[in-house]
């Protein structure tokens, strides 16, 4: 294995730039995962796939507007809103009343909508993948230390700690966040106070759905448009919730910032083996703390 | 005989005949059976092939057909699974009784029709499947390849980078067999030729991974003179629409099979990074022969699209099958083989043979540069060098030692 320490500063600070805007997508997925995990207590695996409609739906709206720059801000707008809608209707239509059930079985409910949206994607848009063209102010890249730096990727890094702010705000600073909060911890008591429980988990789902949307609508113009993204990522947020402290969106930051981070890394460093580095470090936080870094829900 | 009991009799008898009244139908045409994926983002490349396939052969047809009998072609899809295309394999062979099999692009599917055919003793031929093995170290008398693979992908590039002023390379690539054999081939075979080039590291992503920048990032840092980029079919355009928005092609030369072929630009449109070096078997513009203006006009006229090398694989198949046949005498599959041993059909790239000892095509390549023309909304390959077919195929040495005959 060839490993490349002679590197120079600036190098590393630019990979070091390039894995936090990855994270910034990562973390807003994982965010909205871990809330309904914390708050609803429903793993759900369908959020990858809600992910994908996501970016899916961007594509076409802004296909819509010829894929110009008002496309695009167009479908970043209403797309995650469609995604929101989606959950609603799940939440709504099915998950209302199996609160009660086991968790296990709620694993398999939501497993099963990942199949039927799978199917669903590949019945309105085809199997092909779709390329969404990158908006015309974020093309190109800026020179940065003398490496380019992709103009979309320095937009994403921005946006990663607006949605960390925003996050933090929505649950220790509004009302919905703090009665979310009690009502992971105890939903009885919750209920008892007078506080409609159903409407509170109805909101964090769509919340967290939308956010979902959101991570969706802005993978679109970096990559390819396909049917294996639901896939792809459910296994990297749901191991980023779990390294984080499930339910804690503090934790899904720290996850996704670790993950992020040591793929790019790792890509500079042992670039043969740069898929497998956001994994050992997995492994590695799970053997020294299995319940995740941060403090969880459970 | 009960009256009932003689209606019985005489139907039964009635049925039988027009069962084997059927067959002899059956065995009035020529079937080809086409086992490929036809849904998805690889029907792009497939359905060329196919469509090639269909002009020619009803221009066969409109001919007279082969010793008077009508070529027929069936297709099935295989979705791009295995388990899939081989249900299909054995259907078509079973119960449509063709007397050929075709496809697919798929070539772990490939490797398992190949050794189906051999088993069902019927000639395979198999289109766009690049795997080495098919004509390598799993050939054998039943299978043929009506394409390039990934040994002759590799020799042919090395060909053409050895005669550039490139000494320190970074190779990078699709982390799976293709991806790896492409490489393999391109860098061994450059070594050969130009024994001072260093491989100074390598980096490996997965199929269909959505963000290149830290890999384009960290090559930039090494600063190589050339990168080897060993992508498949998938991640071809993503990686070019990449490097076109770091910049990649400007800072560093790089190489990428298929990067000239028109599949591979024509979704990229004008935003296709220029300067990219691309070996491709196939253009529409060159050579600029009469053969070639000639294949395209007719295939436009027919289709509405340019035609891409899946073409160039579904014409000469077809014109390889009708000479076979011609030259052996009769619909025999011994003689059939035979015959197509070291036959050579006229194509849009000139005259192309069935090598013999392997039953792998010897297909030109041709190695360019992504440039953009005035006037033009895909971008073309320019400053072409052609690589001979004999400077491309994997020597007979080789095969032997594969093959470990």
């Amino acid at each position: 294995m060839e490993l490349h320490t002679g590197l120079s500063f600036s190098v590393l600070c630019i990979q070091i730039l390039v894995g936090l805007s990855k994270a910034t997508i990562l973390f807003i997925v994982a965010s909205g995962l871990t809330l309904i995990l914390g708050v609803l207590r429903i793993p759900n695996l369908a959020h990858g796939s809600l992910y994908m409609i996501g970016a899916f739906t961007t594509y076409s709206i802004a296909t819509v507007f010829s894929q110009s720059s008002l496309g695009f801000w167009m479908a970043l707008l209403l797309a995650p809103l469609l995604v929101a809608l989606i959950g609603l209707i799940m939440e709504q239509g099915l998950f209302r009343f199996l609160y009660k059930r086991d968790h296990l079985m709620m694993l398999l409910f939501t497993f099963s909508f990942t199949l039927v949206f799978g199917d669903l994607v590949k019945l309105v848009w085809g199997s092909d993948y779709r390329s969404l063209a990158v908006p015309e102010i974020f093309q190109g890249s800026l020179s940065l230390l003398g490496m380019p730096f992709p103009r979309y990727n320095l937009f994403l890094l921005l946006l990663g700690p607006v949605f960390a702010a925003g996050l933090w705000f929505l649950t220790n600073r509004t009302l919905l966040g703090k009665v979310s909060r009690a009502a992971a911890v105890d939903r009885e008591m919750v209920g008892a106070v007078g506080i409609n429980v159903n409407r509170i988990y109805a909101a964090v789902f769509v919340l967290g759905c939308y956010l979902a949307g959101i991570g969706g609508a802005l993978v679109a113009p970096t990559q390819n448009i396909s049917q294996g993204m639901d896939h792809s990522i459910i296994i990297e947020i749901f191991l980023i919730v779990i390294i984080g402290g499930l339910g804690n969106v503090w934790g899904a930051l720290l996850g996704a910032v670790i993950f992020g981070l040591t793929d790019a890394i790792g890509i500079l460093v042992a670039p043969q083996f740069g898929i497998i580095f956001p994994y050992l470090a997995v492994i590695t936080v799970l053997i020294f703390r299995p319940k995740g870094l941060l403090k969880s829900i459970w | 005989m009960k009256s009932s009991l003689k209606l019985f009799c005489l139907a039964a008898l009635i049925g039988c005949s027009l069962l084997t009244a059927s067959n002899a139908f059956a065995a009035e045409t020529i079937k080809v059976g086409i086992v490929d994926t036809y849904s998805g983002p690889a029907s792009t490349y497939t359905n060329d092939v196919r469509d090639a396939f269909a002009l020619e052969v009803n221009k066969i047809n409109a001919a007279g057909g082969i010793f008077g009998q009508q070529v027929e072609f069936v297709t099935r899809d295989s979705k791009f699974k295995v388990d899939l295309g081989m249900s299909a394999a054995k259907e078509l062979v079973m119960r449509e009784e063709v007397d050929i099999l075709m496809g697919t692009i798929n070539s772990a599917l490939a490797l398992a029709i190949s050794d189906f055919a051999k088993q069902e003793k019927l000639p395979f031929l198999a289109t766009f499947a690049k795997s080495a093995k098919i004509t390598g170290e799993k050939g054998h008398r039943y299978v043929f390849s009506m394409n390039e693979n990934t040994t002759m992908i590799g020799k042919a590039a090395a060909t053409g980078l050895a005669k550039l002023p490139y000494t320190t390379y970074w190779i990078a690539g699709d982390d799976y067999e293709y991806g790896h054999a492409v490489a393999d081939g391109v860098w061994e075979n450059l070594k050969k030729l130009k024994p001072e080039v260093r491989l100074l590291g390598q980096s490996w992503w997965k199929v269909g991974e959505p963000d290149f920048t830290p890999y384009i990032t960290a090559m930039l840092a090494e600063e190589p003179d050339a990168v080897i980029i060993a992508t498949g079919g998938r991640d071809c355009v993503p990686f070019l629409k990449a490097a076109q928005t770091t910049g990649f092609n400007k800072l560093v030369p790089f190489y990428m099979h298929t990067a000239t072929e028109i599949s591979t630009l024509k979704p990229l449109g004008l935003t296709a990074p220029e300067g990219v070096i691309g070996t491709a078997n196939y253009h529409s513009y060159y050579p600029d022969t009469a053969e070639n203006r000639a294949f395209v006009a007719e295939f436009e006229k027919a289709y509405d699209r340019t035609p891409a090398v899946g073409a160039l694989y579904g014409y000469i198949t077809a014109q390889f099958i009708s000479k076979a046949y011609a030259k052996a005498g009769e619909v025999d599959t011994e003689k059939f083989i035979d015959a197509l041993e070291g036959l050579s059909v006229d194509s849009p790239v000139g005259t192309v043979t069935m090598r013999a000892e392997d039953h792998q095509i010897m297909l030109p390549m041709f190695m360019g540069v992504t440039t953009k023309v005035e006037g033009q909304q895909v971008l073309v390959a320019s400053d072409i060098v052609t690589i001979s077919a004999e400077d491309a195929m994997p020597s007979l040495e080789e095969i032997r030692k594969a093959r470990q005959l």
